[in-house]
């Protein structure tokens, strides 16, 4: 057998054939300095805002921009906290992320874990339901939604909501986790049951244990779901519950201090999800190649 | 694993998906043929609402605008995640830092993306766009109250957005295709562009083809992206078709809930549509595994 290497590898015994590295060959100058307009386009956005917002409001709205020579402040960002309700927005947030995550998960680990051990077609049609109900339009499911919650008098509550999301999100949930337990063998769900595990038991002590990175990264993906999700929030939610992204809208297309103070808003709901992004960039990779994603 | 476990482990999720989607689905349906309001009980009119909605100028511009955004939005996305996902599978040290960095815009909320990116073009912030067009000679361009411009904006927000997701699931894509294949393309002398367009893509049509159909859904939602992006919406025949859907159904006290689910029924039509190969995949799936 001949083995065809690319000049810049080295063959160390055919066990170290380097089968990715031979396509990584050429010294990646012009492709590095492409990725780099790339990343810097990707910034752009953020790095103009987080300027916008720490310029006092007379030198953030000058035409042409005014780049040095200023004093940075930090003005928008306590009028905000102080003439708004941010805080409670902020909260109305986290909550609803938090509960939403919580419950998405507790109800789509079973319903995953028993749609990737029952071959049949009742899972097949659950799976495609489960894809139809991701690509439908969200105001199909979400304007009832507010008639209904109206009727049972639970119209702005973060409960509502959090529940709202949890359904809107279960079928990515259950496809996400359902694709990563089909990696797992079936043979260890069936030893561990010899050995006198129930089914549930077993889930709990073997399954879930050897999910965590699924898990974690479907829990990612929900909770960012939920704390970005601006139609049903606006939906569902008047004043007691309302959340961030509802809040952002509202402060549009008013004055110019509010505008700063939603750059400011916008920025502090930023920061956390950049946090995420960079210390689980490994989940949210997982995540999407495993395909079935977005909500 | 027996049935009965099956649907002991499946139910609470069913519960939930059958209570709060099914069933409103099925009002959105029943709506879609009656005259209502949030609160009173419809009135059946048959396919009134629908022919409403098709005889709406209106419609047909949100339905134009939308199909013309999701078509470009598609086919940039389609080039740029090749071309992107092509120079990230190249790095090595660097490429987590690229990643992350890339990531930002994907995971970000939706609105907040928007609004950050409208800034860049926003003369009230210094325009930072219009100034670079100027520095290249230009004209300043009004972004937000121009269609075409404006429709540009749209689109390259969304692909912003959109991109790392795109480039992602090539990138995964590119990992899985042979490299036999490949080597096979150079040894037969085939230029990197060749392998590319005869070899690579062709072996990645199921993935091109998911890409190109999560990019057609989401796009055909745009929704909260057009609030920063597009305040004259209505005006300059930009609106979307959900933005057409939550202003005659919900917004400003509009309750016209027949035909807002009028046109949600279209749209869910035309979806099932499109998913109609991935369905068939599934099921094919499922018999192989019986």
């Amino acid at each position: 057998m001949t083995v065809h290497t690319g000049p810049g590898t080295q063959v160390r015994g055919l066990a170290q054939v380097p089968v990715v590295r031979a396509v990584r060959r050429r010294p990646p100058v012009v492709t590095g300095v492409l990725l780099g307009i790339v990343c810097v386009v990707t910034l752009a956005p953020f790095v103009w805002m987080a300027l916008s917002v720490t310029k006092p409001t007379n030198v953030a709205f000058a035409n042409p921009p005014v780049l040095t020579g200023y004093t940075p402040t930090l003005q928008a960002f306590v009028n905000l906290w102080q003439t708004t309700y941010f805080a409670d927005y902020l909260t109305n947030t986290i909550v609803v992320a938090v509960i939403s995550t919580v419950i998405a998960l507790l109800i789509g680990i079973p319903a995953a874990y028993a749609l990737s051990r029952f071959p049949s077609y009742v899972s097949a049609l659950l799976l495609v339901l489960a894809l139809v109900f991701r690509a439908l339009p969200r105001f199909s499911v979400v304007l009832p939604m507010y008639d209904i919650s109206r009727a049972l008098g639970i119209y702005d509550t973060t409960f509502a909501l959090a529940v709202a999301l949890v359904a809107i999100n279960q079928p990515f949930t259950i496809w996400l986790l359902r694709n990563f337990f089909a990696e797992i063998p079936r043979e260890l769900d069936e030893a561990a049951m010899i050995d006198g595990c129930t089914r549930i038991g077993m889930l709990r002590r073997v399954m879930i244990p050897l999910m965590r990175p699924g898990i974690l990264t479907a829990g990612i993906f929900v909770f960012l779901f939920a704390f970005q999700e601006y139609l049903t929030a606006l939906v569902l939610t008047d004043s007691s519950s309302k959340t961030v992204p509802v809040f952002i809208a509202t402060q549009l297309g008013q004055t110019l201090p509010m505008l700063q103070q939603a750059g400011a808003a916008s920025l502090l709901l930023t920061l956390p999800v950049v946090v995420i992004a960079f210390v689980a960039q490994k989940y949210l990779v997982a995540g999407l190649s495993d395909g079935a994603v977005k909500g | 694993m027996k049935p009965r476990e099956f649907w002991l482990l499946f139910s609470p999720s069913l519960v939930v998906m059958v209570g709060l989607l099914v069933l409103p689905l099925v009002r959105t349906l029943q709506w879609s043929v009656e005259s209502v309001r949030y609160g009173t009980p419809g009135t059946f009119v048959g396919l009134a609402n629908f022919t409403a909605a098709l005889g709406d100028a209106r419609f047909g511009r949100a339905v134009l605008f939308t199909v013309v955004i999701t078509v470009v939005t598609t086919a940039v996305l389609l080039v740029l995640g090749y071309l992107v996902a092509i120079g990230v599978n190249r790095l090595t040290t660097s490429r987590p830092l690229v990643l992350g960095i890339m990531l930002v815009s994907y995971v970000l909320p939706n609105l907040v993306g928007a609004v950050a990116y409208s800034w860049l073009f926003d003369d009230n912030f210094g325009g930072l766009v219009n100034r670079f067009v100027e520095f290249l000679g230009g004209s300043p361009v009004l972004w937000f109250t121009d269609q075409v411009p404006n429709a540009a904006v749209v689109v390259s927000n969304t692909v912003w957005h959109m991109l790392p997701f795109a480039m992602l699931i090539v990138l995964a894509g590119l990992q899985s295709v042979p490299t036999e294949l490949r080597e096979a393309a150079t040894i037969d002398g085939a230029s990197s562009l060749q392998t590319h367009l005869r070899v690579i893509i062709p072996t990645m049509r199921g993935v091109l083809g998911f890409v190109t159909l999560i990019s057609i859904m989401d796009v055909l939602r745009t929704f909260d992206s057009l609030i920063p992006l597009s305040p004259q919406a209505a005006a300059i025949g930009n609106e979307s078709i959900m933005m057409y859907v939550y202003s005659v159904a919900f917004a400003d006290g509009a309750q016209n809930l027949g035909l807002g689910s009028a046109v949600n029924v279209l749209t869910i039509g035309l979806i099932l549509v499109m998913l109609i190969p991935f369905i068939r995949g599934i099921f094919k799936e499922a018999k192989v595994a019986r």
